[in-house]
């Protein structure tokens, strides 16, 4: 075993992932995916599958089943992005990125959405990621039997496993060893750190906090066609250099390759049942200032946990009128963030953090329940290197303005970050629904996202807060300053075993829908103190997987209905 | 103090560790020598990140350079609201004289557009007329202490006692009977500090690398700077670096 990790190791970026190619399609010198060749569906056609969402879980999925022969089609609301035209190296221009529409934010603890955890355009949210890759453990989908809170998963972390590690090929993920949940390694060596990060392992270190290097998604010499990071620190800016992965770099290209059409600036505002049959046939939407509407055998939602809730609770018909698989009331419940606290520390020498990929090194020694600390469950902790308009509200965040503020910036350099992902519990209350009477620029009702923490919660980033204060005052910081946030978004349609309970199966089906599935980080019951991204990847794998088993039997019906409609997907030239 | 300089490896100009939580003047730092900082504070006085504007790609260095070049007017705001505003902004971000980043005409531009930021608190109205109120609102607040208006009529001990009460939440009355002012606070500070701190004099202040693609950062140790990263005052003889990189003063 190690023998075999050290030779893939020493030939890392030429060997190909299984059963991937997309890093070995992307052009040498230009960033952009190239769609010359890519298929073109007649809307009328009915496709296989039409995915809503072109991101982690989206693209992944399009990928696994593009490849299995499948005609898929994926709608994606935002722009097919070419990373040397749209994307800046700076931080307010980077604006696009995100999810702007109209949303509505509510509850007691309200969360910040857009820049923070929402994304806009093919893949996803992935485009604007840190690049941390970390699996969830196994505690994580036994929660409730473990540690009494939360919900238990339906499938088990086993089930995920492999998937893991083919992704963490296509990334592909590149780190320490890894000796925390289900120890493993990585495909790609770990990255340097900068001295800042240096600094924080130390102070962690003479604590008995263990800090290592990764696991993020960017190539640690080149990959394919995909170049070596350069450590321009502008990870969360959209990567310019294709070194970071995401769906875009990472599956989108293969998918295209094996005759996926990705249809951009596509905003689902309908999935449509036929109440006759209790069966979706499709996808309206709206391009341009036209609607169409996108015939399917099957349709995955893959919108992500606020705009999945808020497409299936449009999608109203005399079977569903409060809402597409919501007859149980379950439908946007239980959506969860991660509170993510960030403690800054001031150093006598420069830091300089805005050099190197703000995920450089992380812990999840504090991952597991541990009932002295007196609450269920735990955080991890990462690296964030703030950019200036970042790092300026966490100074505001402080509580400085004016004078204090501008000396606070000028002083810059000499600040290094760490942050906390602090597990926060599922509740029913924290919910997606549609907000009252208020409508997006396309007459669609927006969404509203409710969000409360429990008192297991607030302990959780107390604890977590005060963890990285003692790192920094161990590594001889003369100064710290902390603000809250959170971060992330999962669930809101959540899988389970229970159909009063959850949204969709283990098979990601709808309970009430044979022919819709949620293919996104929605699913997902808990959260964990892992970054979603290569969860929600792997989520889409092992569903891709089970859905290609099942259509063995769905097909012979196909076949025969097809022959009647016939028309056969033109592969024409235009990009 | 000024004389002798400072050492920055101490913390001691910061306001956490100072007794009376104000930071030191930053009148005692030298002067900008190379390009602009907002009122020339020179943290950085030989840093200009708009000489490395060559090495930047051609889509950074027109978006950066166009915040320089185009200073946008102001369209979304009446004249009376943005000089209650421009005086707001300008305490927000210690802009005492020039020069200044045009911080109001910035945000001004991207409500103007309806750039808004993709979500509005339960409890608030759209980002635009959560601006508008904080106008009135200032307002309000500078004549609970028997001000005229915020901008004109109140002495700036004044306005600085309401932006304190607007950043601890604790305005009354009025307008803020109705608009939550703590979540005014991060709604208009966001767009504020989004505003400066895009701005290049404000990355020359406070000696951040800027845009560095397709170059990149070779150099990531404690205290290593890239070539052209510049040390900060007092760490060097002014006088003589000057001479030798042909450095013009301003």
């Amino acid at each position: 075993m190690s023998r075999r990790h050290e030779l893939r190791t020493l030939l890392r970026g030429a060997l190909r992932p299984p059963e991937n190619d997309s890093a070995f399609l992307l052009d040498v010198h230009r960033r952009a995916v190239p769609r010359e060749r890519m298929a073109h569906y007649d809307d009328s056609f009915s496709v296989d599958l039409v995915i809503v969402g072109a991101g982690a879980g989206g693209g992944t999925l399009a990928q696994r089943l593009a490849r299995r022969g499948w005609k898929v089609v994926v709608l994606e609301s935002g722009p097919f992005w070419d990373p040397d035209q749209d994307w800046v190296s700076d931080e307010a221009g980077s604006h696009r990125l995100y999810w702007t529409d109209d949303r509505v934010t509510g509850g007691s603890d309200p969360v910040e959405l857009g820049k923070n955890n929402c994304g806009h355009g093919v893949g996803g949210s992935m485009v604007h990621y840190a690049g941390y890759c970390p699996r969830f453990h196994p505690s994580d989908f036994e929660v409730r039997s473990r540690d009494g809170v939360g919900e238990d998963w339906p499938i088990r972390y086993w089930d995920l496993k492999r998937h893991y590690e083919r992704l963490e090929l296509e990334l592909p993920v590149a780190g320490d060893y890894w000796p925390w949940g289900d120890p493993h390694r990585y495909p790609h060596t770990p990255h340097p750190i900068a001295g800042g990060a240096e600094t924080a392992r130390g102070g962690a270190r003479k604590l008995g906090i263990e800090m290592r290097v990764g696991p993020v998604g960017i190539t640690n010499g080149a990959f394919g066609n995909r170049p070596h990071c350069i450590y321009r620190g502008y990870c969360l800016q959209g990567c310019k250099v294709n070194a970071k992965a995401s769906p875009l770099v990472t599956h989108i290209p293969d998918a295209i390759d094996h005759g996926a059409e990705i249809r951009a600036h596509c905003m689902a505002t309908e999935v449509v049942l036929d109440d006759a049959t209790g069966r979706v046939t499709g996808v309206r939407y709206i391009h341009g200032s036209e609607e169409r509407f996108q015939r399917a055998e099957a349709v995955a939602v893959a919108g992500y946990s606020i705009e999945t809730p808020r497409l299936l609770l449009n999608s109203t018909s005399r079977r569903f009128p409060h809402g597409l698989a919501n007859n149980n009331d379950q439908v946007g419940r239980c959506v969860m963030v991660q509170g993510a606290p960030q403690v800054a520390g001031r150093f006598p020498d420069e830091m300089r953090m805005y050099k190197a990929p703000p995920p450089e090194i992380s812990s999840e020694q504090f991952y597991e329940t541990d009932p002295e600390r007196g609450f269920a469950r735990g955080f991890s902790i990462q690296t964030v290197g703030p950019l200036p308009i970042e790092h300026a509200q966490h100074v505001l965040g402080h509580g400085h303005w004016g004078p204090a503020l501008r000396e606070y910036m000028r002083d810059y350099n000499h600040w290094y970050t760490l942050g906390v992902l602090s597990e926060l519990l599922p509740l029913p209350d924290n919910r997606v629904t549609i907000a009252h009477g208020e409508t997006d620029g396309n007459g669609i009702p927006v969404a509203r996202m409710d969000y409360s923490q429990c008192d297991n919660d607030r302990k959780n980033i107390a604890f977590a807060k005060q963890t990285l204060h003692d790192i920094f005052e161990a590594a001889g910081a003369q100064d710290v300053l902390v603000t809250d946030r959170y971060a992330h978004l999962v669930g809101g349609c959540r899988m389970g075993t229970d159909p009063d309970r959850s949204v969709v199966d283990a098979d990601h089906r709808a309970w009430e829908v044979p022919n819709l599935f949620v293919a996104d980080g929605s699913v997902m019951p808990t959260q964990g103190s892992a970054n979603p991204a290569i969860t929600i990847m792997a989520l889409s794998c092992r569903l891709a997987e089970r859905l290609d088993l099942k259509r063995l039997d769905a097909r012979a019906h196909r076949q025969q209905s097809r022959r009647l409609r016939a028309p056969v997907p033109s592969r024409s030239s235009a990009g | 103090m000024a004389d002798k300089g400072r050492d920055f490896r101490l913390a001691d100009h910061l306001p956490n560790l100072r007794p009376d939580r104000r930071p030191a003047s930053p009148d005692e730092l030298p002067r900008q020598r190379n390009g602009v900082t907002p009122q020339m504070h020179g943290r950085y006085p030989d840093y200009n990140v708009l000489e490395e504007a060559d090495h930047w790609d051609e889509v950074t260095r027109r978006l950066v350079l166009e915040r320089l070049e185009k200073v946008p007017p102001i369209r979304f705001f009446t004249h009376g609201e943005a000089r209650t505003l421009g005086v707001f902004c300008d305490l927000v971000m210690a802009q005492d004289r020039e020069p200044k980043i045009p911080v109001l005409n910035i945000v001004d531009a991207k409500l103007f557009a309806g750039q808004l930021d993709g979500f509005r608190y339960a409890d608030m109205p759209d980002d635009r007329e959560t601006w508008r109120r904080l106008a009135l609102g200032l307002d309000a607040a500078a004549r609970q202490h028997g001000a005229g208006d915020f901008a004109g009529g109140a002495a700036e001990d004044v306005q600085t006692r309401v932006v304190d009460a607007l950043a601890k939440g604790k305005l009354h009355g009025e307008v803020w009977d109705e608009l939550p002012p703590d979540k005014t606070w991060k709604v208009v500070s966001r767009a504020i500090l989004s505003a400066f701190y895009s701005h290049p004099w404000a990355w020359n202040e406070i000696g951040f690398g800027g845009p560095a693609y397709p170059r990149g950062y070779a150099r990531l140790g404690v205290g290593q700077r890239e070539s052209w990263e510049r040390a900060a005052a007092f760490e060097r003889d002014p006088v003589k670096d000057t001479e030798q990189r042909g450095v013009r003063g301003t």
